[in-house]
């Protein structure tokens, strides 16, 4: 369960996002709507520690009981997906699934930097620089070198915007049909109502700052 | 070719290209000298002084990478291009003048020290020019860390790096990984490889530094560079000549070390992936104190220039006295009465910064941009070579055309390496100049020239200040090929520091070793001072 707690955004002393309470809940995907420059990346910064200096944030960030604020970002347990894939350029895909994969066994690392290009496709894949692949399976190697590292948590900052329209249907379910299996909750910010997973809950951040269901 | 293109491309080609390409083809023949070269290795301090060379340039280079790699990293985002420009206007000469101040046996580190051990006498130690060669390292390893993390900082600094690496930098956050360990799999792998030129810079000076190596470094055997330097000077033909066989057997040491080490570099592949596909790690603590190491290097700095300034007007300074006993104004004094190689080297530097910055506008004015490229090329190629090299051929190149000594070869002497200076410099904010400023003024029917006058050149003023600064600084520090070229009929503040520091009087070298350092200081802060801007933005 990831918990906010009165969390909210100052920025130059005036409140850019009013405090507010959610609860999401293990597998869920909630989704925070909000126009840009209303502060909706801000707050998942703020959530998963590396807000910039300029703004402030306010409130408690609670995972599975335990209070995230005190903890440095690398801490958290909190996976995260940007617009950009942030492949690191420098890597190969296995190269940079593996930065992901947790300090076990050789062997063990390596099976589940395999067994993650199975499950999104592209087996094989494993010694390719990342600049051949297409927009697509980059956009699945990231999302899979999240997953690895084991998050508690995923916060979603418009993984989809970039995406061509085709492809991005396709990619949201495959997003969503994984967080979903992992059993972690998720946050999901986003301008686009196509965004939203069925069913899921959607918050929206008003022009004055507070936040109202949607 | 139009009238155009000549202005662009004969004022830097006069200054720079032919003489830098004359000079090189001149010490071609040197190669053919078979007696000189065995002579050169028959040298009874040859070997020592070979060793000695890779030594001191190697561990100099190799720790200067490491703090200043420590201090980017420790740096985190904070901006470090301001603070690391500020060192680079330290001419070495200076740096290694004072730290000699500071750290020998009757030195300020040795009398601060007294009182706690209860010394009367100045303590045993060897420190400036010993054996080992150690204090030139440390004055490499002052010297050369700035200029490398200026060097990271203007990387760091352009948009589209730091846009890339702060989004893989939250990432690898997120993957659980610290930032220690993410400077070292996912910043230091982007970076290194856009940092060849200016490490292979500091490799090249390291091996290759006279000045700092006469002042500091050690004399029995000197570094090779040194070897060759003496003998350069000497009147007798044939020392001259073991001289120029030594220069060039320096030049190839250079090469064969940057050869090395690049065909070394595939041989870390299987390392380097082992590094990348490393589980995430978190930071040991002990990190944090890297913290400290940039304020470091300004308290060394400044304790450097308190050093040179109480030395310069001490006129007794017995041994344990922390301060000296009376002060006096007479090495001062000295330095304006006997004022002709300060105004020499001050007209220098202004002469060659002036024409320079003319010649880069022109160029980056005018040229064809695919040209920029090449002129960057080579005036990162001229930066890496060995002064001793182009010391030497421009040397030969005077004496044909029939002008050592005379003020024509002082000034393409000093210009050399301004050019380069100063085009690399001004290249970068000169082209990201907005091009639809141009399509605003003509659309204001504002003629070309009258655009360049009224609104780019104003528009680029801070750069081209900058620019002028650094010239001027780089000229004021020139001694190798200025002293060559000068064959005795001029003189400079380097060359008066040179001589001045094998004999005894501190209170004058101390005060050409701030001289030195107090005019490019001057030129930066009226760069400053004048490159503000009208209004300041909020």
């Amino acid at each position: 369960m990831l918990s906010l707690r009165h969390i909210g955004l100052v920025l130059n002393g005036k409140p850019l996002v009013r405090p507010f309470s959610l609860d999401v809940a293990p597998g869920e995907v909630v989704t925070l709507m909000g126009a840009s420059g209303s502060g909706k990346s801000s707050l998942l910064a703020f959530i998963a520690g590396d807000l910039p200096p300029a703004m402030t944030g306010q409130g408690d960030v609670v995972l599975n009981r335990t209070r995230l604020n005190p903890l440095p970002p690398e801490r958290r347990g909190l996976g995260r997906l940007f617009q950009d894939d942030y492949l690191f350029p420098h890597m190969t895909v296995g190269e940079n699934l593996l930065f992901a994969v947790a300090d076990l066994p050789r062997a063990e690392r390596l099976q589940r930097m395999e067994q993650a290009l199975t499950d999104c496709g592209l087996e094989g894949f494993a010694p390719r620089p990342p600049h051949s692949l297409s927009g697509g399976q980059r956009s699945r190697v990231a999302l899979m070198r999240a997953l690895l590292a084991e998050p508690a948590a995923i916060l979603l900052d418009e993984p989809f915007s970039k995406l061509d329209r085709p492809l991005r249907a396709s990619m949201r379910s495959f997003t969503f049909e994984h967080i979903r299996n992992r059993g972690i909750p998720a946050l999901l910010v986003s301008h686009d109502p196509e965004d939203v997973p069925p069913g899921g809950r959607v918050l929206e951040i008003l022009e004055d700052g507070s936040l109202k269901n949607a | 070719m139009t009238a155009t293109r000549l202005v662009a491309v004969l004022p830097l080609t006069l200054l720079f290209l032919l003489p830098l390409v004359a000079a090189l083809v001149l010490v071609l023949p040197g190669l053919l000298d078979a007696t000189a070269f065995a002579s050169m290795i028959a040298h009874p301090q040859f070997a020592g002084a070979l060793w000695l060379t890779v030594f001191t340039g190697l561990l100099g280079t190799g720790l200067a990478v490491l703090t200043s790699l420590a201090i980017v990293h420790a740096a985190g985002s904070r901006d470090l291009s301001r603070g690391s420009g500020l060192f680079l206007a330290v001419p070495h000469l200076s740096l290694a003048i004072g730290l000699a101040f500071l750290i020998m046996p009757t030195g300020v580190i040795a009398r601060l020290l007294a009182p706690l051990l209860g010394w009367t006498s100045p303590p045993q130690w060897v420190t400036t020019q010993d054996p080992w060669g150690f204090t030139l390292i440390a004055a490499l390893v002052l010297k050369e860390t700035p200029f490398l993390v200026w060097a990271f900082a203007a990387l760091l600094n352009r948009d589209d790096m730091r846009r890339a690496l702060d989004g893989q930098v939250a990432v690898a956050r997120s993957l659980g990984h610290g930032p220690m360990s993410i400077f070292l799999r996912v910043i230091l792998p982007q970076l290194l490889p856009r940092m060849a030129g200016p490490l292979i810079a500091v490799l090249a000076y390291s091996l290759t530094v006279v000045d700092m190596a006469v002042v500091v470094g050690p004399g029995q055997p000197p570094t090779l560079a040194q070897l060759a330097w003496t003998d350069l000077n000497d009147g007798d033909a044939a020392t001259a000549a073991r001289g120029g066989a030594g220069v060039l057997i320096l030049s190839g040491l250079v090469l064969l070390l940057i050869f090395l080490v690049g065909a070394a570099l595939p041989l870390l592949a299987p390392l380097r992936h082992r590094l990348l596909a490393s589980p995430p790690r978190q930071d040991a603590k002990l990190f944090r104190l890297l913290i400290i190491l940039w304020p470091a290097w300004f308290c060394i700095y400044g304790a450097v220039m308190l050093v040179m300034a109480l030395q310069s007007i001490a006129a007794q300074w017995p041994f344990p006295d922390l301060l000296p006993q009376h002060a006096t104004a007479a090495a001062w004094l000295r330095l304006v009465q006997d004022s002709g190689p300060f105004l020499t080297t001050f007209v220098l530097a202004l002469a060659t910064a002036m024409s320079s910055v003319a010649a880069a506008v022109a160029w980056l004015e005018w040229a064809p941009r695919r040209a920029d490229r090449i002129a960057a090329l080579v005036a990162v190629f001229a930066l890496c070579l060995p002064s001793l090299l182009v010391g030497l051929g421009q040397y030969r190149l005077f004496l044909a055309l029939g002008i050592t000594g005379t003020a024509p070869a002082l000034f393409l002497a000093h210009v050399l390496p301004v050019a380069a200076y100063v085009f690399l410099v001004l290249a970068g904010p000169y082209r990201s100049f907005d091009p639809r400023w141009n399509a605003v003024a003509a659309g204001l029917t504002a003629q070309p020239l009258r655009f360049l006058l009224r609104i780019k050149w104003p528009m680029l003023k801070a750069p081209i200040l900058a620019a002028a600064a650094t010239g001027f600084a780089v000229s004021v520090a020139q001694f190798v090929p200025a002293q060559l070229a000068a064959a005795g009929r001029f003189s400079t503040l380097p060359m008066e520091a040179v001589t001045l520091s094998a004999g005894g009087n501190r209170p004058l070298i101390a005060t050409h070793g701030l001289g030195l350092m107090l005019l490019p200081l001057v030129a930066f802060l009226l760069a400053g001072w004048f490159g503000q801007p009208r209004w300041r933005m909020r």
